[in-house]
């Protein structure tokens, strides 16, 4: 079998807090295949936005390492390739269109062409909005700016996606549109996928279920 | 377009929004800076311009001068016109008179002029407003403007000119009556201090006033069009005996031009402090963008964006602002320099200070000269301190990690 989109080993992590230190993960180990869905649930606090953090370069482990497809290397030049994200409150640019927030990822990432230009407007189209491309963030519902958002992360043919709890800030039932659209975009593209949830559902739905407790993940 | 240059470009105009004010109030103060260097450096420049051709108008782009008389001036003159770069060369003699009509005096200085090189040298004859320079002889004078006005003086009418030889000739008991000169003309150069002072005459007769016999003072001349100024006069100097010397007008006026020079250094740099405040606002509206926009700038290091990108969207805003505006403080600025008169007209008429701005004001209209070189220099200066302004806010982005930022909720 091929290297993993992602393999994390004995990662952990812990927060001044105090006079005391909050060991948040104490050696968390993780293996994601290319194509797979991988949920993530826990309590509040446990440490899922964390370890997300972690496995998308953003912050350091005190110990352990991240693979992307075997490589520790997970700096902000490859990530802008190989990982999209999608966050609880959207975090869509204001000033930008969707559209534009859309491109915004391949403009860091560098090639904006006319060919990614198609790929944006094709991309609003699959999750929906395809009308809606030269509406602003303010002139969007929640559910339509998460939307934005899943585009945005797929813009640029991600190996692996992670999103955290994408739909905490929707009520149910756009809730559910939205994790059923991510899931099928990202089968449909072959993306892994690192889905941090509340809700039992949404876990569910991935192909593998996993807990965070304690500071370790086990299955959940 | 790199993304963080595209960024920060929405981030002044966001789509939709058809009136940005953060942007327009931020360049509103660097343009007010600019607009105001634009017309005092103008009118600065204008000054030093016109006072540059009254004094080479008047007396040439080099002055030779002995430290007695210059005997057997013909000569000389010949020697100095065949340097390289000498157009012409003409003699002049001038001092202190006193000069009296009915029951006012003056005490002028009288400049006996050549008139068959004069006009070679210094154009004077654009100068006088009525009569002619060609209208002079031994006996008779042209008065500046202001003169004539303060004696009460018109052409046609005769004048008693007193030599400072009288004093002299007093101790040795002759009598040294005054000489009775006509007014053939009016002069007006348009320098307060020349027009209230100044006496035009005759070579002979100024040499006769001053007991000169054929000496002169000295000569005025007059340089090919783009001659330096120094350069010819060291030349000239190679020509002249010891004792006779030439100096650039830039030389002869140094004095003058070095407080001139300073003036200006000093409004340029006490306007500029303008810019300077306005680009703390400019800094400061960009400190709080950046903490209003922390999730964001965590956004952009989670979709791979780099620290120095990132730092390099806030700072170019502040490059953006100050070019906008500069550009609008160079158009608002030379607009005003273009009204300036009308502008100057309008407020004395409102003040009712119309003669006194007159008679206390050096020029008789607000001059104008700006140099390439100057309005590139506020040009560079004012977009480089906005864009300064930009870096303390570029900093803290890019000193931002993304983690914190994005949880900063
Ligand atoms: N930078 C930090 N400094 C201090 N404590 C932190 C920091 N980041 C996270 N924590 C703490 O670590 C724990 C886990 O946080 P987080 O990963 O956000 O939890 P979750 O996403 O599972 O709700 C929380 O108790 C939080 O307060
Ligand atoms: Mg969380």
């Amino acid at each position: 079998m091929s290297e993993p989109v992602l393999s994390a080993r004995g990662l952990k992590k812990s927060f001044p807090s105090g006079d005391s230190v909050l060991e948040v993960l104490r050696g968390v180990d993780l293996d994601v295949a290319a194509g797979e869905s991988v949920s993530i649930r826990g309590e509040s606090g446990s440490g899922k936005s964390t370890l997300l953090n972690l496995l998308a370069g953003l912050d350091a482990p005190d110990s352990g390492t991240v693979a992307w497809e075997g490589s520790t290397d997970t700096g902000a030049g490859r990530r802008a390739a190989y990982l999209g994200m999608v966050f609880q409150s959207f975090y869509l640019v204001p000033e930008l269109d969707a559209e534009a927030n859309v491109l915004l990822a391949r403009r860091i990432l560098g090639g904006l062409d006319r060919a990614a230009r198609a790929r944006a407007r094709e991309l609003l189209g699959q999750v929906g909005l395809g009308d809606r491309a030269h509406h602003l963030p303010s002139q969007l519902s929640g559910g339509e700016r998460q939307r934005v958002a899943l585009a945005r992360a797929l813009m640029n043919g991600p190996r692996l996606i992670v999103a955290d709890e994408p739909t905490g800030n929707l009520d149910e039932r756009t809730g559910n549109g939205v994790v059923e659209l991510l899931l099928g975009l990202c089968a449909s593209a072959n993306t892994a996928l690192v889905l941090v949830t509340h809700n039992a559902a949404h876990a569910a739905k991935a192909r593998r279920s996993l807990f965070l407790q304690a500071g370790l993940l086990g299955a959940g | 377009m790199p993304w963080y240059l595209h960024l920060a470009l929405r981030q002044l105009f966001p789509t939709g929004r058809w009136f940005p004010f953060f942007t327009v109030i931020s360049a509103l103060g660097v343009a007010l800076g600019v607009t105001l260097l634009v017309i005092v450096m103008g009118v600065m420049g204008g000054f030093a311009y016109e006072i540059r051709h009254m004094i080479t108008d008047t007396e040439g782009e080099v002055q030779v001068k002995a430290r007695g008389w210059i005997a057997g001036y013909p000569e000389v003159v010949k020697r100095v016109e065949s340097v390289a770069g000498v157009a012409a060369a003409t003699p002049y003699a001038v001092d202190h008179v006193m000069i009296k009509f009915g029951d006012k005096a003056e005490y002028p200085m009288l400049r006996g002029i050549d008139l068959d090189s004069v006009e070679r040298v210094t154009p004077l004859d654009k100068y006088v407003r009525v009569g002619s320079l060609s209208d002079l002889d031994d006996d008779s004078i042209i008065l500046s403007q202001q003169l004539a006005a303060g004696l009460g003086a018109r052409v046609g009418d005769t004048i008693e000119v007193y030599s400072p030889l009288i004093i002299e000739k007093l101790g040795a008991d002759a009598v040294f009556l005054p000489r009775q000169v006509r007014v053939v003309g009016i002069l007006e150069i348009g320098h307060q201090q020349l027009d209230s002072s100044t006496v035009y005459g005759t070579l002979r007769l100024a040499q006769d006033l001053y007991g000169l016999g054929t000496t002169v003072h000295g000569l005025n001349v007059r340089l090919e069009p783009g001659v330096n100024e120094d350069d010819a006069a060291a030349r000239i100097n190679a020509v002249l005996p010891a004792d006779v010397r030439a100096f650039s007008w830039q030389d002869s006026f140094s004095d003058f031009l070095w407080v001139l020079n300073l003036e200006r250094n000093m409004i340029f740099f006490l306007l500029l402090f303008i810019v300077i405040v306005a680009a703390f606002s400019v800094m400061s509206s960009l400190l709080i963008s950046v903490v209003r926009k922390t999730r964001e700038i965590g956004l952009l290091g989670a979709l791979g964006g780099r620290p120095a990108h990132v730092a390099a969207c806030f700072c170019a805003q502040g490059l953006f602002i100050g070019v906008l505006g500069t550009a609008a403080g160079l158009a608002l600025g030379f607009t005003g320099l273009a009204f300036r008169n009308n502008l100057v007209l309008w407020v004395t008429r409102v003040t009712q200070r119309e003669e006194v701005m007159r008679r206390y004001y050096q020029f008789s209209e607000l001059p104008s000269h700006l140099s390439g070189a100057t309005v590139a220099l506020i040009a560079a200066t004012a977009i480089v301190i906005s864009t300064l302004a930009g870096l303390l806010p570029a900093w803290k982005a890019a000193r931002m990690k993304p983690v914190e930022a994005l949880r900063s909720e």
